[in-house]
């Protein structure tokens, strides 16, 4: 999923290391291989010292070239050294920060992991990380770049060892640039030479939209995320020069297109249709053996004077706090970066290494790509460590598309993604004292076994059940099963839901991330974010899939009816299969297509002499992109229901009515309608839920744009806990409350429907 | 009230021929009835009467026009059908305003003509009733109220009473007698009972195969079927069967069988009948007497079985390898035993003669180019 927008990218496109090749499917499961070397671990630890060399687990995420260079120069080390031995163990990299997350604090982990060193600061304040400056010795880091040390301090304290460093730089085709340019205009001028947008040539292609890869011009303009006082502030001249100077690369030069993904960026590079790219070492593994390329140093921005300079990220050996042998795996993460491991790790896997003297190895001084990294090195800034930092991401990434889209100037845009910021790290609520819900828990208990009990002895249901043991005991299982997997989670998040949860650290707060939600606290209830707009988003989203579902189900059934009996069995099994395939990779399918430059809906429109439609940057568009997959994905269930109801309806019923007079419509209306409704209103109950709660084709479609105006519930409540530092309270919260509206709708239903006719 | 002509009229199911040239006139205000056995097509020609079914030959005029290519909608016919057909989820009164709904009528005439249909079918109780809540009797008559309720031209019945058991059958027939001597609309009902055909109809249109057998009043074809097939049909129990062949018998022509001769009727022989030709003799069983002295053409038979019913008595006699059946009072039969020789006698003129080969009746064929008396048949 690479075209997500990923607010705080660890290595952005989730670190693939510097050859960047795509995630391989699942290799190894962390966890089991992570208990299998914690169980030796223990096994050694009961063994007298000395006999057996204590193993050291290593957790990394490198792929490919990388991969084989650290398992070398592990093995090197392994080989010189009888204390310890280190384990490496290769995690896939998707799910390599969150297993990290759920690991270390629970003394699961391993003893040392390699990680980019962005998320130091909120490790550091739970306590997950080893503080090394006490235990070496401060010579120790002559060896490396300081710019690649400093990165890995925070609050006082050292926190890693720098492995290698990464950073953006600018790659160019060289049989269509023959010198990189060297300042922004330059830049713009060459740009604008080798773009031709009927033929889809750019001159410069990158993720504009990206707050990671707009690091370069930011600081080149002389902003950045943090004011002088060290809190963020995204509202500076500065900031707001260099949206503009983003906003005028695609609107008013025109060489860049406005919405890149990755995959995009590497697909026209490699076709030939990207002149110039900014990206990072991982890009190097994407980039196709037949193009020629080279990379440089970012240019100067004219404006300014200043190098434009990316964001810097150390990637490091970090050591566990809980781990078992501190100073074991103290000594293993020093001579994993000592000079010796680190010329393996250069040449094998051609990382930008943190080793100075390695450099300096003529094997290494003939690979003009790595010397560009090197150049680019002194002009970066380091990502900020500090857990704020993880939540500058979303404000400011909307805060770029807005601007590109053309819905805000640099100064609304910032303005919004600062507020956004401030609301993302408000504080939680005040802890809440959990003695009146206890109190209220035992009355509704103890009232409801009263209520039960009383219930079951007056309707002699204890003697029914009695006599039937047998039959409930072959039901037991199922009913153990729904328990483990429906109920218990259920209780267990509504139990969550009265509690925030910041940095690891839990608080009870009772019912007040309902208030806060309810009460439209941080925004105002006709903002997107709010809770009574995304309630009506998502209303509005299931009123009106649901009645395309049904009507376009019932039409094409009524259709099919009528067919001859061999066609009729072709067309089902087609119009099955858009409900057949995975409901994921339709949303990227159509995600692709609604793409407002490249996509296919918008190369039909301008065949036919339509003007061109901005999916994803209206409301309205957006929210149409979106029921328009669903609807495709929806269909067919309403009209296998409706295929199999009208069997039921007897022909000569309408036969009656076409004698009688009625038309083909009125037959409809007046005979077949009606007696479809039996079978119909279960199928539409369902499929509103279901489509209530439809996450897939919201978050992959519209990914919520604009600004998460066309999130629904679900999507909300899931950014909530996963996007957002992990405010899980707050989540379930939202959970709960989508529970009861749905509870609420279908009492509804059932009342309109139960005094029902036949 | 209209005429419905059939020319010519052809159905094939691709390869299938069901209805084979069919021609009909259907007077106006008459009551005809097409009966025959199951498979014999005439569903088929109701259902393209009402346009349920297209033509694949032959023309099909209502009131003068021709209408095989118009819509049942516009053909102002209204069918009552076998299973009636009621729309479940609407009301007895619904179902019966539906059709006037659809047309868009006024709201006061909808009430009016449901009131008056009800009030004729003894309906105004069950009006807010829905079709399950009714007994079959019931259905079935609300059926009849919604056909009635159009005032169409034709009236079109798919075998409205073989749901319904005997008793309510019974009655029905003759509601139905008077419903149609009140209202007088040109009626064409299918049926496959015989005895709801000669009783109801104006004439009856004997179908089979395909094909119209007879074509006439009840009267006609009970007494000068056209063919065995009709003899056979039509009456219950039904016609007996001998084979035989004409001879001369002094000035007169007889038939002779094997244990049999019997003489002739003028009626009956028609121009080209020779001695020596071979025919079917057919009679009735109510035509045959038992006769106690040996009377001249009387034959010899032994009692099988007697049935004993009240009033009247089946008698089963054994005659060479077949039986045959008399239907008679009971008085006279009632002291047979099985076994007893008893002796037959038929009145000449009620001896049906068919040729053996063709099975067409000898006597000159009875055409009927206009219905009798030109009006309403019998109540």
């Amino acid at each position: 999923m690479t075209d997500l927008q990923h607010p705080h990218p660890a290595l952005p496109h989730g670190g693939r290391g510097a050859h960047g090749r795509r995630s391989r499917p699942y290799v190894g499961s962390g966890s089991f291989l992570s208990c299998c070397p914690f169980f030796l671990i223990t096994l050694c630890a009961a063994l007298p010292a000395g006999a057996e060399p204590t193993t050291i687990t290593l957790w990394h995420a490198y792929r490919g070239g990388e991969q084989q260079a650290i398992e070398e120069s592990i093995r090197r080390i392994n080989g010189a050294r009888a204390d310890f031995q280190i384990v490496p163990v290769a995690v896939p990299n998707a799910a390599y920060a969150s297993k990290l997350t759920s690991a270390l604090p629970r003394g699961n982990g391993p003893d040392l992991f390699v990680f980019a060193h962005e998320r130091i600061g909120g490790w550091a304040e739970s306590g997950l990380l080893m503080r090394l400056e006490t235990r070496i010795d401060e010579a120790e880091l002559d060896r490396f770049f300081p710019e690649t040390v400093e990165p890995l301090r925070f609050d006082g304290s050292l926190f890693g060892l720098p492995m290698s460093f990464k950073s953006d730089v600018l790659f160019y085709n060289t049989s269509l640039v023959e010198h990189p340019p060297d300042t922004t205009d330059e830049l713009i001028e060459v740009a604008s030479r080798l773009t031709d947008r009927e033929a889809e040539r750019f001159g410069l292609v990158y993720e504009v939209a990206s707050f990671y890869h707009h690091a370069a011009w930011l600081h080149g303009f002389g902003g950045g995320v943090f004011g002088s006082d060290g809190s963020v502030d995204l509202e500076t001249p500065e900031n707001a020069a260099s949206f503009a100077f983003v906003r005028d690369l695609v609107a008013r030069y025109r060489v860049s297109p406005e919405d890149a993904n990755g995959a995009l960026v590497t697909e026209m590079f490699n076709a030939g249709r990207a002149a110039m790219a900014i990206n990072g070492p991982w890009f190097l593994g994407e980039i196709g053996d037949d193009v020629p390329f080279a990379v440089a140093v970012l240019p100067v921005v004219s404006e300014t004077g200043l190098r434009g300079r990316p964001f810097l990220t150390s990637e490091a050996v970090l050591v566990n706090a809980g781990t078992r042998h501190p100073e074991l795996a103290l000594e293993a993460a020093l001579a994993l970066t000592s000079d010796d491991s680190a010329l393996v790790r250069a040449l094998e896997g051609r990382q930008a290494v943190a080793n100075r003297a390695v450099w300096s190895d003529p094997r290494l001084a003939g690979d003009p790509v790595l010397a560009v990294f090197r150049a680019q090195l002194p002009e970066t800034v380091p990502m900020s460590n500090r857990p704020e930092m993880r939540s500058v991401w979303e404000p400011a990434q909307m805060a770029l598309r807005r601007l590109l889209r053309g819905a805000a100037t640099p100064e609304q845009a910032l303005t919004s993604a600062q507020h956004h910021f401030r609301i993302l790290t408000r504080p939680s609520p005040p802890e809440a004292d959990p003695t009146p819900y206890w109190v209220a828990l035992a009355l509704l208990a103890a009232a409801g076994i009263a209520l039960l009990w009383r219930r079951a002895r007056a309707s002699g249901v204890v003697h029914q059940i009695r006599g039937s043991l047998h039959a409930y005991a072959y039901l037991a299982p199922t009913a153990l099963a729904l328990v483990g997997l429906v109920f218990a989670p259920f209780v267990v998040a509504t139990g969550v839901s009265l509690f925030a949860h910041r940095s690891g650290e839990w608080t009870f707060v009772g019912l007040r991330n309902f208030f806060w939600i309810l009460s439209a606290r941080d925004f105002g209830v006709t903002e997107p974010m709010s809770f009574y707009f995304t309630l009506g988003v998502t209303v509005v989203w299931t009123a009106v899939n649901v009645a395309l579902h049904v009507s376009i189900g019932v039409f094409l059934a009524m259709l099919m009816r009528d067919l001859w009996a061999p066609v009729r069995g072709v067309y089902r099994v087609l119009l099955i299969i858009p409900w057949a395939v995975p409901n994921y990779i339709t949303a990227l399918i159509w995600r692709g297509m609604f793409h407002s430059q490249f996509g296919a809906i918008n190369d039909l429109l301008e065949l036919l002499g339509l003007p061109e439609v901005a999916w994803f940057s209206g409301f309205w568009t957006a929210l149409a992109a979106n029921i328009c997959t669903n609807t495709w994905l929806g269909f067919p269930f309403m009209m296998v229901v409706t295929l199999g109801a009208l069997q039921a309806i007897p022909r000569e019923l309408e036969e009656a009515a076409a004698v009688d007079g009625a038309g083909r419509l009125a037959r409809f209306r007046h005979v077949t309608l009606p007696l479809l409704k039996p079978a119909l209103l279960p199928a539409v109950v369902l499929g509103s839920v279901w489509t209530f709660n439809m996450f897939n084709i919201v978050y992959l479609v519209s990914g919520g744009e604009p600004d998460g105006a066309s999130e629904i519930l679900i999507s909300e409540a899931y950014r909530w806990a996963f996007t957002r530092q992990e405010q899980y309270g707050y989540a379930s919260a939202y959970g709960v409350l989508v529970f009861i509206s749905l509870l609420i709708y279908s009492r509804m239903v059932r009342t309109v429907t139960g005094e029902g006719k036949a | 009230m209209a005429t419905v002509e059939l020319r010519n009229i052809r159905k094939s199911y691709g390869a299938v021929d069901v209805v084979k040239g069919i021609d009909l006139e259907v007077a106006d205000g008459e009551l005809v009835i097409l009966v025959g056995p199951s498979g014999c097509g005439k569903s088929t020609v109701l259902r393209m009467i009402a346009g349920l079914e297209d033509v694949t030959s032959g023309e099909l005029l209502i009131d003068g026009t021709v209408v095989n290519r118009m819509s049942p909608r516009d053909r102002d016919v209204a069918m009552v059908f076998q299973s009636y057909a009621l729309y479940p989820h609407m009301t007895v009164r619904r179902n019966m305003a539906f059709a006037l709904e659809v047309r868009k009528a006024p709201r006061a005439e909808i009430e009016e003509r449901v009131a008056g249909a009800a009030r004729m079918l003894g309906l105004e109780a069950l009006l807010d009733r829905y079709p399950k809540q009714l007994s079959g009797g019931q259905r079935q008559r609300v059926a009849m109220g919604r056909a009635i309720v159009r005032r169409p031209k034709v009236f079109l019945f798919d075998e409205p009473l073989s749901n319904l058991d005997a008793a309510l059958r019974a009655q029905m027939r003759v509601e139905l007698a008077r419903l149609h001597r009140k209202l007088g609309t040109t009626v064409v009902y299918v049926t496959h009972d015989q005895v709801e055909a000669m009783t109801l109809a104006d004439r009856i249109a004997l179908l089979e195969g395909g094909v119209v057998q007879q074509f006439g009043t009840p009267d006609e074809l009970f007494h000068r079927p056209r063919n065995r097939f009709v003899a056979a049909f039509i009456g219950s129990p039904s016609m007996n069967f001998l084979e035989g062949e004409l001879v001369r018998d002094g000035d007169h022509v007889a038939v002779r069988g094997e244990g049999f001769l019997l003489r002739t009727h003028p009626d009956r022989l028609g121009g080209s009948a020779g001695p020596g030709r071979p025919v079917l003799v057919g009679v009735r069983p109510h035509d045959l007497r038992v006769v106690t002295a040996d009377e001249a053409a009387s034959f010899e038979t032994t009692v099988d079985v007697v049935e004993l019913m009240g009033w009247e008595a089946l008698l089963y006699l054994a005659f060479g390898d077949r039986t045959l059946v008399v239907h008679s009072d009971a008085a006279p039969v009632s002291g047979l035993e099985p076994g007893r020789p008893v002796r037959l006698a038929v009145a000449p003129e009620q001896v049906h003669l068919f040729d053996a080969e063709t099975e067409r009746s000898l006597a000159a064929p009875v055409e009927t180019p206009s219905p009798p008396g030109g009006g309403p048949g019998r109540g």
